[in-house]
């Protein structure tokens, strides 16, 4: 059984970020029902030429997993329809810029109003309140304004855009944060609102950072080097744009890696004698270890590497991800079949249980796929109401 | 305004955190802000993140960030290397809901806290362990710093991307600031034994393994769907094809357009120039076959720019932009301050300094900090029922 089993979500979110937490949830049990409209479809099911998609996604890693239903609520009988959902669900998850749910009759004191034990999660760029609250925004802006971006690049560039990571941080952080309000509503029976902050949770990744700056301490970009470890870095190796990530710890640690190395001489160097003289002349002694990977095998490197304790891992693409045999064996990389019946690798949600199930148990949902269920069985409306709905729209 | 003050969701929820890395410490950090009592056991010579820099000017002394991470939790030392230790954790866990901890399976069988002894003694303890490549699968014994993991996610490949990576193409690939991987890895481990704790009424309390190569790759998940959809993501095309980061006069700003009406906004932006004004350009196909030569003329109109004034007039426009804040303008920034993020705490050795609560609010109302970080074994006296056993058991290393 799963963890989150017997629990309802009323999914209104739209997107990434929003999406994404709830993707987990259902993974961990929770029944997702997503809410569209044909008006309003999601952004999988459209055209992205930006990525080269000039139809609907075949599959949609967020969107699985989940139950679709059709409900237009800029009409007040779809807001009516989205509140009788919300009555059958423990948790209401929403990506909407602050203020649309309350225009829509749908804001967290109306619907706490309606069902005390419940739980809402809004997701948004810069949370609920503040005098940012309105600012729409995209992952490259929630870690540009969360100072994550600025702190990331070399030393002597540009800021770094955050992409796809920032969105399912903040969709990570909000299914953690709701399942802690679902423990209390357990608990308790009180309901409450979570309210994520895309921006904050950037900044949350950089929280250490932002301590040294209130300090008085200057936090900058420092490429791939470490404050304390050398060797540190992304090192080539013998095949074009494959490389090798090396992290030294100790002194034990060096002298491991320099014999693996056949560089005996670099131990007897008075620069790379203890950890603060390694780190003070990491430049010099990143060419010496570069010297050595660029004859490397990558792969082997890495094993070898681990093999006398020393962390050291391939810097991964796609392909090698799918194919990896440890992410594999955890059931982490799953096949699925994707809408158009070809089999495809995907993630499966990144928790072992020793007792408790997780993971994906279908794919991509068809917009409202599963009205039958939603609205007949679970609702409780007629053949007869749902087809006036359909013709009025509302069902749309 | 505050929706009323209700208790904290984790209330009465016990956690005893036993690490050594930035992921587990966290998950721990997590629980404790979100209203959990968090103790952290330690060795007689204090946590290693005690000692990790960056350190915290001008005494620098203490870890910023030992102390974001550990705000707010309770310190006891137990040198588990002896039995004494041992029976101090022992007590500690005996009344605990949640363990989390980061301790290799050789290591957990030496503490006599393999799964199984662990299930028998505690059965109502939730199991949390949470390792680089975690604990079970062909790489569970192998070592990961926050730079192996971000690249054995995937994510490392891909960065850096746009302007960076058109700037120094030939450099290699660059992980993001700080604790990205590991961070993650706390927030899933979090999640995992949230997870656990609800459902432990029904299921009884169990295990969870978290990696956090796993909790990294999955939030890149985006790359992996492109692959199936036949496209292999590379950092060098892996941008917008017009925006991103823009170089003004004094400092950068994020520009990101993918709808119509943000270009159009943009253009107004711009005040009109005339080659956005080509009508071929109002085709979004179009402007992304043209996106380098669009860009050049974006990038010399940014650089005639001044952020706070260009960010301002976006906003009214509807663009989405945003400035490239650094940590001290986040510090100042008056949304952050209306949000209540930072919340001034003691920091043992530095002072009293504003530390970074959650990025959510719950109820309508920030979360709030206990403490700031605790000095080492400043909450000894949790073990003191044991103490009155055992006297050795927690004066070893204790101030």
């Amino acid at each position: 059984m799963k963890p989150l089993a017997g629990l309802r979500i009323a999914d209104f979110t739209l997107h990434a970020a929003g999406p994404f937490c709830t993707h987990m949830l259902s993974q961990l049990g929770a029944e997702c029902i997503k809410v569209e409209s044909a008006a309003r479809p999601d952004i999988f099911r459209k055209p992205h030429p930006v990525y080269g998609r000039m139809g609907p996604a075949s599959f949609d890693q967020v969107a699985s997993n989940k139950l679709s239903v059709r409900i237009n609520l800029k009409d007040t009988k779809g807001a009516a329809l989205a509140k009788k959902l919300v009555g059958a669900s423990d948790l209401v998850c929403e990506s909407f810029r602050p203020g649309v749910m309350e225009r829509l009759g749908l804001g967290y004191a109306t619907l706490a109003a309606l069902k005390p034990a419940l739980v809402m999660v809004s997701v948004s760029s810069s949370g609920q309140t503040g005098p940012d609250s309105h600012f729409a925004g995209y992952a490259p802006l929630f870690g540009a304004w969360g100072a994550l971006g600025y702190l990331t690049g070399y030393e002597d560039g540009p800021p770094v855009e955050m992409r796809h990571v920032m969105d399912h941080s903040v969709g990570m952080t909000a299914a953690m944060a709701a399942v802690a309000a679902v423990y209390r509503l357990r608990r308790t029976g009180l309901g409450g609102h979570v309210d994520v902050s895309a921006r904050e949770v950037a900044c949350s990744l950089a929280g250490e950072a932002l301590l040294l700056a209130a300090a008085g301490g200057d936090p900058v970009r420092i490429g791939n080097d470490h404050l304390r470890m050398a060797p540190h870095g992304v090192f080539r190796t013998r095949d074009e744009d494959r490389w090798l990530t090396i992290a030294v710890r100790s002194d034990r640690e060096w002298e491991a890696l320099a014999e693996a190395m056949e560089a005996p001489a670099l131990l007897a160097d008075p620069r790379f004698q203890t950890g603060s003289s390694r780190h003070e002349h990491r430049r010099a002694l990143h060419v010496e270890v570069e010297k050595w990977t660029s004859t490397c095998d990558g792969a082997e490197a890495e094993r070898a590497l681990q093999d006398i304790g020393v962390a050291a891992h391939l810097s991964c693409n796609m392909q090698d991800i799918a194919a990896d045999m440890h992410l594999r064996d955890r059931g982490i990389v799953v096949d699925v079949a994707d809408a158009d019946g070809r089999r495809r690798a995907a993630l499966r949600a990144p928790i072992r249980f020793s007792r408790s199930e997780a993971g994906m148990e279908r794919g991509t949902p068809r917009l409202g796929e599963d009205e039958d269920y939603v609205f007949g069985d679970l609702l409780g409306l007629s053949a007869e109401e749902r087809q006036s709905l359909i013709d009025q729209r509302v069902i749309y | 305004m505050a929706e009323g003050a209700l208790m904290p969701p984790l209330a009465g929820v016990s956690v005893v955190e036993l690490s050594r890395g930035v992921a587990a410490a966290h998950a721990g950090r997590l629980f404790a802000t979100l209203g959990a009592e968090t103790t952290l056991v330690e060795p007689a010579g204090g946590h290693p993140l005690r000692r990790e820099p960056p350190l915290l000017p001008p005494a620098n002394e203490a870890s910023a960030l030992f102390a974001f991470l550990a705000a707010g939790k309770n310190s006891v030392v137990c040198d588990v290397e002896t039995s004494a230790g041992r029976a101090g954790l022992s007590a500690l866990l005996a009344t605990a809901d949640v363990f989390i901890h980061d301790l290799r399976s050789a290591e957990r069988a030496a503490l006599e806290l393999d799964e199984q002894s662990f299930s028998d003694r505690y059965p109502n303890l939730i199991d949390v362990s949470v390792l680089p490549f975690g604990a079970y699968g062909p790489k569970a014994d192998w070592q990961g710093e926050e730079i192996n993991l971000i690249h054995a996610s995937g994510e490392g490949f891909l960065l850096p991307n746009g302007l960076a990576a058109e700037l120094f193409p030939d450099r290699p690939p660059l992980k993001v600031h700080g604790h990205f991987a590991e961070y993650q890895g706390g927030v899933v481990a979090a999640l995992g034994a949230l997870a656990a704790l609800v459902s432990r009424d029904r299921t009884g309390a169990e295990s969870v393994d978290v990696s956090v190569q796993d909790a990294a790759l999955a939030v890149g998940a985006f790359a992996l769907q492109r692959l199936g959809d036949g496209s292999l993501e590379h950092r060098s095309t892996r941008s917008f094809k017009y925006g991103g980061v823009l170089e003004c006069a004094d400092g950068y700003v994020e520009l990101l357009t993918l709808e119509d009406r943000q270009w159009r906004g943009l253009v107004e932006l711009m005040s009109r120039p005339d080659w956005a004004l080509d009508p071929a350009l109002s085709d979004q196909l179009e402007r992304s076959r043209r996106g380098q030569a669009i860009n050049n003329c974006i990038r010399e109109w940014a650089r005639q720019q001044k952020t706070a004034d260009v960010v301002a007039r976006a906003q009214v426009l509807g663009v989405p932009m945003a400035k490239y804040n650094s940590p001290a303008e986040v510090l100042a920034g008056e949304h952050e301050r209306a949000r209540h993020l930072f919340q001034e705490v003691g920091i043992p050795s530095a002072g009293r300094l504003p530390v970074l609560v959650a990025p959510f609010h719950v109820d309508g109302s920030p979360l709030a900090l206990k403490a700031g970080p605790p000095r080492l074994g400043e909450h000894q006296h949790l073990t003191a029922a044991l103490r009155r056993r055992e006297p050795t058991v927690a004066t070893a290393g204790a101030p």
